[in-house]
């Protein structure tokens, strides 16, 4: 079976079995904006939703992760988790899934990080694609991210009364075979995919004023750019931009010691680019002093160095960066901006 | 082998509401442990004895008077490490609000035409006046840190503070920005290490812990004008807790 079928009537009976299954996390909302959170009543799933405030990120590459316990006395290191768990990420976006293509890029760059590879190993994803767009913020278009691109175990796509399922892995499809309300789509369910695909050419449209090539070639040449210099004036330092990111994956590592002075924990924890000590090395010399620098350095990060290193555009169109800046700066006009700046 | 004396620690007092000292009463099971670890000779909120000798000062409230200026000086004098123990002490805190208007004035307010009597001068923080070895920020200080700023201490290892905002903690415990619901957060350019404890608990962010090393003022005034907020809103809340940080940008942002 390659697309299945599920009346909507039929959602939360497909979530219970879902929860049975593994550890299920959906987004839900948390006043007027989205989180995802461990399912505990299925009624609370929303797959309407604009992105959430965190990325599914959180739950293969965690704010603040164990490493490793060690004693000093006498001298002993572990693993600080044994055993990692199964888990489904239900009715995530196709611009976060593209961020977790990104990951797997990254951390599976040697050094392999052990810790994301196993998470990964564990983790089920079940997509749903988006037929309407969030919101002004988002770039999916763009990036080519607005539409399935692979990276999914199941995809769910809206087509009325049903969602038609695409089954892209032997995990996914174990999750929907021996369900009598779940069954193989029809002709005339894969024509109403059709017909919702064709609608939706109407509506997404690229953001930026020039196509990906353009974008990289803008970057290449506009390190020097005003453009930098007017972000890092408006920029206030928050730190948001890079934490919201479904592609940032920086970490800092530190100990923690218990009360007893003798054990403790290896711990890793976000760390960002925009933090004002972030270029800062031993003898107090500082690498990117200025705002400018630093989100130049974000930028780069996304539309310019990674696809030098692994052919990948960083950036997935989620929306994130712009929709919780502090200081309004606008990925879109930003990328544009620069883009004007390079056809004068 | 002989096992070592245990550091002694007193707790010291001076302008402020004696809550910082509250918080090591409020650890409950864990201030039993830390007594494993020092000695406490002095604490008058929960103990009547009072010891003379100590290594470890941990002193809360601000310097606002010149008995507190010699007093101060011989706690330092005596202790091998001197904390700085919550805003008062760190900042000068709420106290610094009395250094927005004259010192004559302040008096005059405070005690009417006894003013002339009463001995006052600008409230400060301890280290405009000893050298402090710790800081533990806060209003009053966050548990978690307490504890982080003591192991440091007897592990003999510095303590340094985040230099970032409080909004990378927040972010990272993914509350809904205070902005996004229509009020001002002092967020952005608070010093973070508290884990954005207010925001977590449903309130918003009041500097207690102080501005960040480089706030950059211009910005903060495009996030006001963003969210349509006046300066005196904002003005109100960064010098609750800060005076010298206020004055300036109070004329900073006007």
């Amino acid at each position: 079976m390659k697309y299945a079928s599920l009346k909507k009537s039929d959602l939360n009976d497909w979530l219970k079995h879902l929860q049975k299954k593994a550890k299920l996390y959906a987004p839900r909302k948390k006043e007027n904006l989205f989180v995802f959170r461990p399912v505990k009543e299925v009624e609370d799933v929303c797959l309407e939703y604009i992105p959430t405030i965190l990325p599914p990120k959180k739950y293969y590459f965690p704010q603040k992760e164990k490493l490793l316990k060690f004693s000093s006395q006498p001298f002993k290191t572990a693993k600080a988790i044994e055993k990692f768990d199964e888990f489904i990420l239900f009715g995530v976006h196709t611009c976060d899934i593209a961020g977790i293509q990104c990951m797997d890029v990254a951390f599976r760059d040697a050094p392999e990080d052990p810790n994301y590879l196993n998470r990964k190993d564990k983790m089920t994803i079940i997509g749903i694609e988006c037929l309407k767009y969030c919101d002004e913020y988002a770039n999916c278009t763009s990036m080519g991210n607005h539409v399935p691109r692979g990276g999914y175990d199941l995809m769910m796509v809206d087509i009325g009364e049903k969602f038609i399922i695409h089954i892209n892995s032997e995990k996914g499809e174990r999750l929907v075979t021996k369900l009598d309300y779940i069954k193989e789509a029809s002709e005339a369910d894969m024509n109403a995919l059709e017909r919702v695909r064709e609608a939706k050419k109407k509506i997404f449209k690229e953001e930026f004023t020039a196509a990906l090539p353009k974008v990289y070639d803008a970057f290449d040449k506009r390190f020097a750019s005003d453009v930098w210099k007017d972000v890092g004036r408006r920029c206030v330092a928050c730190g948001n931009c890079t934490a919201v990111c479904p592609t940032c994956y920086c970490f800092d590592t530190a100990d923690d010691m218990e009360l007893s002075l003798n054990e403790g924990i290896r711990y890793r924890i976000w760390n960002s680019c925009q933090m004002d000590d972030f270029a800062k090395v031993a003898g107090g010399e500082d690498f990117r002093k200025g705002r400018d620098g630093r989100q130049r350095h974000r930028y780069y990060r996304k539309f310019k160095y990674p696809v030098d290193k692994y052919n990948r555009y960083f950036c997935t169109g989620c929306g994130r960066c712009t929709r919780t800046c502090m200081a309004d700066i606008s990925l879109i006009e930003t990328v544009n901006s620069l883009l004007k700046e390079e056809a004068l | 082998m002989k096992k070592q004396s245990k550091p002694r620690v007193a707790f010291f007092d001076f302008t402020d509401c004696e809550g910082c000292q509250l918080q090591f009463a409020n650890m409950g099971q864990t201030f039993l442990e830390l007594t494993n670890l020092v000695d406490i000779v002095s604490f008058r909120e929960i103990m009547s004895e009072e010891g003379q000798d100590y290594d470890i000062a941990i002193v809360e409230g601000s310097i606002t008077t010149d008995n507190d200026v010699t007093r101060i000086k011989k706690i330092r004098e005596k202790a091998k490490v001197l904390v700085a123990f919550g805003s008062c002490a760190t900042i000068a805190g709420v106290n610094g609000i009395k250094n927005r208007s004259s010192l004559e004035l302040a008096k005059k307010r405070v005690y009417g035409d006894k003013a002339g009597t009463i001995n006052s001068i600008k409230a400060m923080p301890l280290d405009a006046v000893v050298k402090v070895d710790y800081y533990i920020l806060n209003c009053p200080p966050y548990i978690p840190e307490i504890i982080a700023v003591l192991k440091a201490i007897l592990m003999g290892k510095p303590y340094p503070l985040p230099n970032y905002a409080v909004c990378v903690e927040c972010k990272m415990n993914e509350n809904v920005c205070r902005y996004e619901k229509d009020q001002e957060c002092m967020g952005p350019v608070t010093r973070a290490g508290c884990n954005s404890w207010c925001i977590n608990n449903g309130n918003r962010c009041y500097g207690c812990r102080g501005l960040v090393e480089k706030p950059a003022s211009d910005a903060a005034k495009d996030i006001l004008q963003k969210y349509g907020l006046k300066v005196e809103d904002i003005l109100n809340s960064f010098t609750l807790y800060n005076d010298s940080m206020g004055e300036k940008y109070d004329q900073e942002l006007k």
